[in-house]
């Protein structure tokens, strides 16, 4: 009867929630806004902007324009961003139809297989691909030298343009097919009753409920080839062909007077290009709206369409296309790292050697990179999810002011360019005095990468806050918890699983990435990427092979960690 | 317990209008039901007394202390109201134990452990569920989980519990025995409560009091019974059960009484208020109308359809060219029939 009237409880007194609100979010926007602002500033000097004596001038944008190589560049660019695209999305598209609608036979392996070339890092297919497919690859040489067949130039537009869409069919295939899991599968069915067999449904039915997906992706890919640094440097160098980022990061390194603002002016170029399609791609997915089904999902079990005779044949080739592009290259990159060279005139056990091995366990420099990176995935990676996980709270959960800018703060730095996000940094930290702090040590490069990279641990964790009721949240005040109590005790708890998972995806990607900080990168500070790419462009294969299986194996290695982690984490 | 007092709520979502100018008290320990269909602003008012919708214009208080007051510029932010709200969904924290869940208020107000333990203990003795402090909420039923959320809300203890629809997630069977249960629990500790359903019978089976909501007004305030028997508006006659309107002239009846008049009741029928105006809608419940053979007493009529739902029938009749639902327990065979409006049935509606 008096039961509610026993007092258990004192009074309880509190910090206002918004200081701490808006320190994270000035820190989230400062990061990622604050770089473009020297950028476009140095951009429009008329020397660089350490030396004295500069005037505001549009002479970087002239000197660029007149230069030649600029123009080849460009278009080169545009001639593998089409190519690319059309090749990548028309085989994503494809592959997700065919891996969620039909009754293909292995449909559930090749949907987890074909997403490697995402999670493999970007160098080691690279150099895998160069060692097989390229002008002295395995089987280049096999072809030509050994059976005197023509073959083709990996080094060629064409060659890089494949290679491109092999790299980015990923994205392709998963936009497709997660728009695929999320329309009801019943309109399909509506369509086979009325008599339609399976290749018109696909064509009248499937196909156009997928247009708002396709176009996205379509665009999204076009502004990550104009963007592509490694394979113009990789693939693109024995043929001198440059592209965008390639023209840029070359330049920057060869010019004679050190960061002259031609280049400055390139990215922001470049960066005005891709943040028009960025514009675009929001539009599209605005219309997408349109394409929203009526009605629930069914839920239901629903009959695959069925692909006949055509089945196996289907099958088989999808195979190929795994072994070929992932599983071949990755085994040649292995190989590469354990012979003195790769060549089929030899039998590749007469060539054994350990030495490149040797060379990365005792190698100073090598070594370094090693431990640079792997610090700066796991500790960049911590800090980044402890910043985005706080800062998504803010845009999402919180009546915080300026809480509508996180959410595009965060989505912004992987959308552009990262070569331009790293001179960004670079004129940063050599503009403002505390950038000293940061310049000469690995603060500077781990931070680059780690704001490149907020955005992918945003997206992980921002669909499982969603899911989370806003009454949990409520219920939290109700109980007389502040803003930080319900953030800390109900909302960052329920999104454990989720900060897992970015934080496994900042670390895998923090492990590869190397964008960023191609300009930032000292002796002394070395990171796996640039220092792969520096070792590659004066001819050194085999301890790069060896670094990119490194790199392989542990991300393998943790992938297979969190799964079962995550799987724990999900039964609790 | 304190009152609640509530004057002059008003709010707006763009061009939309979704409380305007919501007025109330509930006293100390009382029930109060907002009903309503959905969209009318009910959950609106329990969120704004809750503080998670701030209104455009208005006061909030409870007992002495005001929790919004526009004018003034006060807005108490929701945590330091100190209430207890039942969510639609529960909200419970799936990561927590019952126990844990139930236990959040107490510490956060930096109640001693064990205090807090006999008091989490003692609430989850009081809805049932001794013994279940260790379970997590999935491994609950429904009604179990609505009652650890209950438990969660009274716990600190609130000063007013809020309750947003708790039953609508439970089925038909369940929820009418944690109506009773609830109902009961609520007068044993005397809570001052506000509930919000769009649900006539929990309504009329729960409160003291019933304010029916439409497009962001109060139309009707009164006990059930009061409510039930003069809706006062169409609506809220519409809104509380099933009703027949009929409209035609008036003129003064006996005792201060009126007569209504229509080419369908030539005598006219009885309404026990004085008339307002020369013409008149009433309202008649089907249950109040009498039907019998072409022997009964009353006006001819015609019996167009007869449904047989368990404990009465359904009933079409026309006459003079009007359709009238009858609900009667008795057999009445379709054709030729007798009607008839007993003084007492009809009351004016606006």
């Amino acid at each position: 009867m008096t039961a509610v009237d026993t007092p258990v409880a004192a009074g309880r007194p509190r910090a206002p929630a918004s200081v701490g609100q808006a320190v994270v979010s000035v820190l989230v926007i400062g990061l990622v806004v604050g770089p473009f602002v020297p950028l476009v500033y140095s951009s429009f000097r008329s020397k660089p902007v350490y030396l004295p004596g500069g005037v505001f001038s549009l002479g970087g944008y002239r000197t660029l324009f007149a230069d030649p190589a600029y123009r080849t560049a460009v278009k080169n660019t545009l001639l593998f961003a089409v190519g690319t695209t059309a090749l990548a999305v028309a085989g994503g598209t494809l592959l997700a139809i065919l891996c969620t609608r039909t009754n293909l036979p292995g449909r559930r392996a090749y949907g987890l297989l074909l997403m490697a070339p995402s999670v493999i890092p970007p160098l080691g297919l690279i150099v895998g691909w160069t060692a097989i497919y390229g002008q002295g690859g395995y089987v280049t040489q096999l072809l030509s030298r050994n059976l005197h067949l023509p073959v083709w130039n990996l080094s060629s537009i064409p060659g890089m343009t494949v290679f491109g869409a092999v790299v980015t069919l990923p994205v392709a295939y998963l936009t497709v097919r997660s728009t695929l899991a999320g329309t009801d599968s019943s309109l399909e069915d509506a369509a086979r009753s009325a008599g339609a067999g399976p290749l018109r449904v696909i064509g009248r039915i499937t196909l156009p409920m997928l247009r708002p997906a396709i176009l996205n992706c379509t665009v999204l890919i076009f502004a990550l080839c104009l963007e592509i640094l490694g394979i113009p440097l990789f693939l693109g160098g024995p043929s001198n062909i440059d592209f965008y980022a390639s023209f840029l990061y070359r330049s920057w390194s060869n010019s004679g007077t050190p960061d002259p603002p031609f280049v400055s002016a390139g990215a922001v170029l470049l960066l005005v290009v891709v943040s028009l399609l960025l514009v675009v791609r929001a539009r599209l997915s605005g219309a997408e709206q349109r394409f929203v089904t009526v009605g629930a999902r069914s839920g239901g079990v629903h009959r695959p369409l069925d692909l006949g005779r055509w089945r196996r044949p289907a099958s088989a080739a999808i195979g190929v296309f795994i072994a070929v592009t992932s599983v071949v290259p990755l085994l040649g990159l292995v190989l590469m790292s354990f012979v003195r060279v790769l060549t089929t005139l030899v039998a590749p056990w007469h060539l054994m050697t350990s030495d490149n091995w040797h060379a990365v366990a005792t190698d100073p420099a090598l070594r370094r990179s090693i431990t640079d990176s792997l610090l700066i995935a796991v500790g960049g990676g911590a800090a980044s999810v402890a910043l985005v996980a706080v800062a998504a709270l803010i845009a999402h959960r919180s009546r915080f002011p300026l809480r509508r800018l996180i959410a595009p703060a965060l989505m912004y730095p992987r959308a552009v360019p990262g070569v331009i996000l790293g001179m960004g940094f670079f004129w940063t930290y050599l503009m403002f005095t505390p950038g000293s702090l940061v310049r000469n040590n690995l603060w500077g490069e781990a931070i680059a990468l780690c704001v490149r990279n907020l955005t992918l641990a945003y997206v992980v964790i921002q669909p499982s806050l969603a899911r989370i009721g806003v009454e949990l949240d409520r219920a939290g005040h109700a109980a007389g918890a502040g803003w930080w109590t319900v953030a800390r005790r109900i909302l960052l708890p329920m999104l454990r699983p989720a900060l897992l998972a970015a934080f496994v995806f900042m670390f895998v990607t923090l492990l590869g990435d190397y964008d960023p900080v191609v300009f930032l990168q000292k002796p002394g500070t070395e990171i796996l990427g640039v220092t792969m790419l520096q070792h590659w462009s004066t001819g050194v294969q085999g301890p790069v092979a060896a670094l990119a299986v490194l790199q392989v194996v542990i991300v393998a290695a943790v992938l297979l960690v969190a799964g079962r982690a995550l799987r724990r984490v999900d039964h609790a | 317990m304190p009152e609640i007092r509530i004057r002059n709520l008003r709010k707006s979502f763009g061009a939309a209008t979704v409380l305007d100018g919501i007025g109330f008290t509930v006293r100390d320990k009382e029930f109060v039901t907002l009903l309503g269909p959905s969209g009318c602003g009910k959950t609106t008012t329990l969120m704004a007394i809750a503080g998670f919708q701030s209104p455009d214009e208005g006061v909030i208080a409870v007992g002495d202390e005001v929790f919004v007051d526009r004018s003034a510029g006060v807005d108490l932010p929701a945590e330091r109201r100190d209430l207890g709200i039942v969510f639609q969904s529960y909200a419970l924290w799936p990561h927590m134990t019952v126990a844990q869940n139930v236990g959040f208020p107490l510490s956060l107000r930096k109640a001693d452990k064990r205090a807090a333990r006999e008091r989490v203990a003692e609430v989850l003795d009081l809805v049932e569920l001794g013994g279940h402090g260790d379970r997590y909420p999935h491994q609950l039923s429904g009604g179990q989980q609505q009652r650890v959320a209950l438990a969660r809300a009274i716990a600190h203890p609130p000063r007013v519990l809020l309750l947003d629809e708790p039953f609508s997630n439970l089925d038909a069977k369940l929820r009418e025995r944690a109506r009773d249960w609830l109902k009961q629990l609520q007068t044993s500790l005397g809570l001052t409560t506000v509930f919000v359903t769009h649900d006539q019978d929990e309504a009329l089976a729960m409160s003291d009091r019933i304010l029916v909501m439409h497009g962001g007004r109060i139309l009707r305030d009164g006990t059930p019974e009061e409510v039930y028997r003069e809706p006062g508006a169409r609506f809220v006659a519409e809104f509380l059960g099933q009703c027949n309107f009929l409209t035609g002239s008036v003129a003064a009846g006996p005792a201060g009484s009126s007569v209504l008049r229509m080419p369908a009741f030539p005598d006219g029928i009885t309404v026990g208020a004085a008339p307002r105006g020369p013409e008149a809608t009433v309202a008649v419940r089907p249950q109040d109308i009498e039907l019998d053979g072409p022997d009964a007493p009353g006006v001819d009529a015609s019996v167009i359809e007869a449904v047989f739902l368990g404990d009465h029938y359904r009933y079409q009749v026309r006459v003079a060219g009007l359709r009238i639902e009858v609900h009667a327990p008795h057999t009445v065979a379709c054709g030729p029939a007798r009607i008839r409006i007993p003084p007492g049935a009809a009351v004016f509606v606006d």
